[in-house]
């Protein structure tokens, strides 16, 4: 073995204790940044999953007259004044789109499009004895739908495509069911914003575990929508769109709304707020995580301020008998690469043994989204990341003693008794 | 350049300038044969330690010249003068200064390891060699810090000879010895000369020592006063 080397294990060997106590500190640093790390890019993952499940890849509606101006601005009297008109409500359902049926024949003739699904969304009161929920209808044509959105995979009780065969048909998401006290092949309610009232006949309980979606929304038959809002049999709001690769969802997105005229939404924009939240949120996480680095680096810098100290004899001696000035700077480096190198590697094995026992704990989280189990991305690119980010901040807290001890003038050392 | 001389130093001057400038020693010329057992003596404070360290390499902050077998030592760089520390000086200090947490055995080895031109296995027999020599064969294996005063020396006299130094320098090796120690030093300094022609440069205060050496080199006020 290189004498360096020997010497450094000697000098972590004789104190024991020290080293196991910096050797913690990594370790728990580590653990913790794997833990923190995973957990939140987990959440993140399973959040983006549930929303893109979803979302369509591309949402393409009629935004015509969303940004209408005031009417009061086209009042020609007052031209020439500054108008404010506050509390202007946007219409409150979509304008229709126009040749909704040809649009949707032609999209799934485009290459890159594995399914197109035609929407029409109504406000609506659910009623079901003296139960009554406001929420929104969404009226697909299901089999479509489930292709995009995976429907059937979410669905708790009944039979999704039994609104195909049963003409009054009606899905409801779970919390909805619960909030009207309604079961399965229940009979309930639902009333339009224009009057019109439908009974309708309960075949499946949904849960996409989006919580907000899932207390609100119903799932009927387009046809049922239509009568709903008292609209003609091709009239539609929405047309959901979903690709064979969702990372071109923006160039694709930009082609549809100059090909068809309507505005295209793809799913990276329709979440923007969310993705930012995530940025602010990593940004957080990692600047704990970089606390907690920053203190066990402290840990070690100290650990080996205090061998150095002690050991200014053995230094003097070892420049005596012809060991370089580089030689003792590798020395205490060694020491402190050592001390990060096992701290690290046990870091890694506790931060997946607290992921491995958190994450079979059942949680039933029911906030923003809703997860049995909490999910940790266990990716190794985060051990290995962890692992580097553990070396770096030990080589850096180990280099500063290390070449205080490669400075040391052995003659006063000597000289000192 | 005197024949046959291994060290030798040429109008040597040391200043210190803190606290005040103080010359500490005052053109030193003196040189030591090959195969020579020298000693320095003079009073407290007379310069004996401050020239030693020069003379070892330790000490680079002096105006004049130093050869070790004719190569300039004035002219070497700090890393050069390691490695010429390493290959040809060997240490003997007045403290013992074995690494405490190491064997005996390893403290020997330790700078033919840094010297990396034998293996492993060829410098341990060196090394228990060497400790046979001193008689501290039966000590190898036990830790430097539990030695006594006297073994502790003849462990850093074996560590001084490993790689076969050109010359072997001590700082009063037995000022921290008692009598018995101190003689059984001397005894095998006068070996080491008489049986290996090792050359020998030791400062003492020792009386009885000096006068048992080949020659003394006496310093008063930093100024050789007797070679
Ligand atoms: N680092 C220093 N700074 C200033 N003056 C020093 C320094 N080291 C030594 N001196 C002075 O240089 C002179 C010689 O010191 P040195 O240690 O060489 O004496 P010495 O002959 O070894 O004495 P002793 O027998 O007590 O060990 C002394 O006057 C001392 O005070
Ligand atoms: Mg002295």
């Amino acid at each position: 073995m290189r004498p360096n080397i020997r010497i450094a294990l000697t000098h972590l060997k004789a104190k024991k204790r020290q080293t196991i106590v910096a050797m913690l500190g990594v370790t728990f640093g580590i653990a913790i940044f794997i833990f923190q790390a995973g957990l939140m890019s987990g959440f993140q993952s399973t959040f983006i999953n549930q929303t893109v499940n979803t979302t369509a890849n591309i949402r393409l509606y009629n935004e015509a007259e969303k940004d209408r101006p005031s009417i009061a601005g086209q009042v020609d009297s007052l031209r020439n004044n500054l108008i404010a008109v506050r509390n202007q409500k946007p219409k409150e359902e979509l304008p229709r789109i126009k040749n909704g049926l040809q649009i949707i024949e032609s999209l799934e003739h485009h290459p890159e499009v594995v399914g197109v699904s035609p929407f029409l969304g109504s406000q609506s009161i659910f009623k079901m004895g003296i139960a009554t929920v406001a929420g929104r209808v969404s009226g697909v044509n299901i089999e479509k739908e489930n292709l995009l959105f995976d429907l059937a995979k979410n669905t708790r009780q009944g039979d999704i495509f039994d609104l195909q065969t049963i003409p009054n048909g009606i899905i409801l998401g779970e919390g909805l069911a619960d909030l009207l006290g309604a079961h399965l092949h229940d009979n309930i309610n639902v009333i339009s914003p224009k009057g019109v009232e439908l009974e309708m006949k309960i075949v499946g309980i949904h849960r996409s575990g989006l919580t907000e979606a899932d207390k609100s929304r119903a799932y009927i038959n387009i046809r049922n929508a239509q009568k709903l809002l008292q609209v003609d049999g091709a009239y539609i709001t929405d047309i959901n769109i979903k690709l064979r690769d969702i990372n071109k969802a923006e160039i694709l997105a930009k082609e549809f709304s100059l090909k068809y005229k309507y505005t295209a939404q793809d799913w990276k924009n329709a979440n923007a707020n969310i993705f930012g939240i995530f940025k602010i949120q990593n940004m957080i996480t990692y600047l704990i995580i970089a606390s907690i680095l920053i203190v066990s680096g402290f840990g070690i810098f100290n650990i080996l301020m205090m061998i150095i100290y002690e050991k200014m004899q053995d230094i003097a001696i070892l420049k005596a008998i012809g060991y370089r000035d580089r030689d003792i700077r590798v020395i205490f480096l060694t020491e402190s690469l050592i001390i990060g190198f096992v701290g690290g590697l046990l870091g890694l094995l506790l931060g997946f043994t607290m992921q491995t026992i958190v994450g079979n704990i059942r949680m039933d989280v029911k906030g923003f989204v809703s997860m049995e189990y909490l999910k940790f991305n266990q990716s190794p690119a985060f051990y290995a990341f962890a692992f580097i980010f553990g070396l770096i901040v030990t080589a850096i807290s180990g280099y500063i003693p290390a070449r205080k001890a490669s400075q040391v003038d052995p003659i006063e050392i000597i000289r000192g008794k | 350049m005197t024949m046959g001389a291994i060290l030798e130093t040429k109008s040597l001057n040391k200043f210190f300038r803190d606290p005040v400038e103080f010359q500490a020693l005052k053109n030193i010329n003196i040189s030591v044969e090959r195969g020579e057992f020298v000693s320095i003596i003079g009073s407290s404070g007379s310069g004996k330690s401050t020239l030693l360290y020069i003379l070892s390499t330790l000490d680079t902050d002096y105006a004049g010249s130093l050869f070790l077998e004719s190569d300039d030592l004035s002219k070497k760089t700090k890393n050069e003068l390691a490695s010429i520390r390493n290959e040809m000086i060997g240490f003997v200090f007045q403290f013992h200064y074995l690494l405490p947490e190491f064997t005996v055995l390893e403290n020997v080895m330790l700078p033919a390891l840094k010297l990396g031109k034998k293996h492993e296995e060829e410098i341990e027999s060196d090394a228990m060699q060497k400790l046979e020599l001193l008689d501290m064969k039966s000590q190898a294996l036990k830790k430097a810090n539990k030695l006594s005063g006297g073994q502790q020396q003849r462990a850093a006299i074996a560590r001084a000879l490993i790689n076969d130094p050109k010359i072997v320098f001590g700082d009063e090796p037995t000022g921290n010895l008692d009598s018995k120690n101190s003689q059984n030093v001397l005894e095998i300094f006068k070996e080491l000369k008489k049986n290996l022609l090792q050359t020998i440069l030791v400062v003492t205060h020792d009386m009885n020592f000096a006068n048992n050496t080949d020659r003394i080199i006496r310093l008063h006020d930093g100024e050789v006063v007797q070679h």
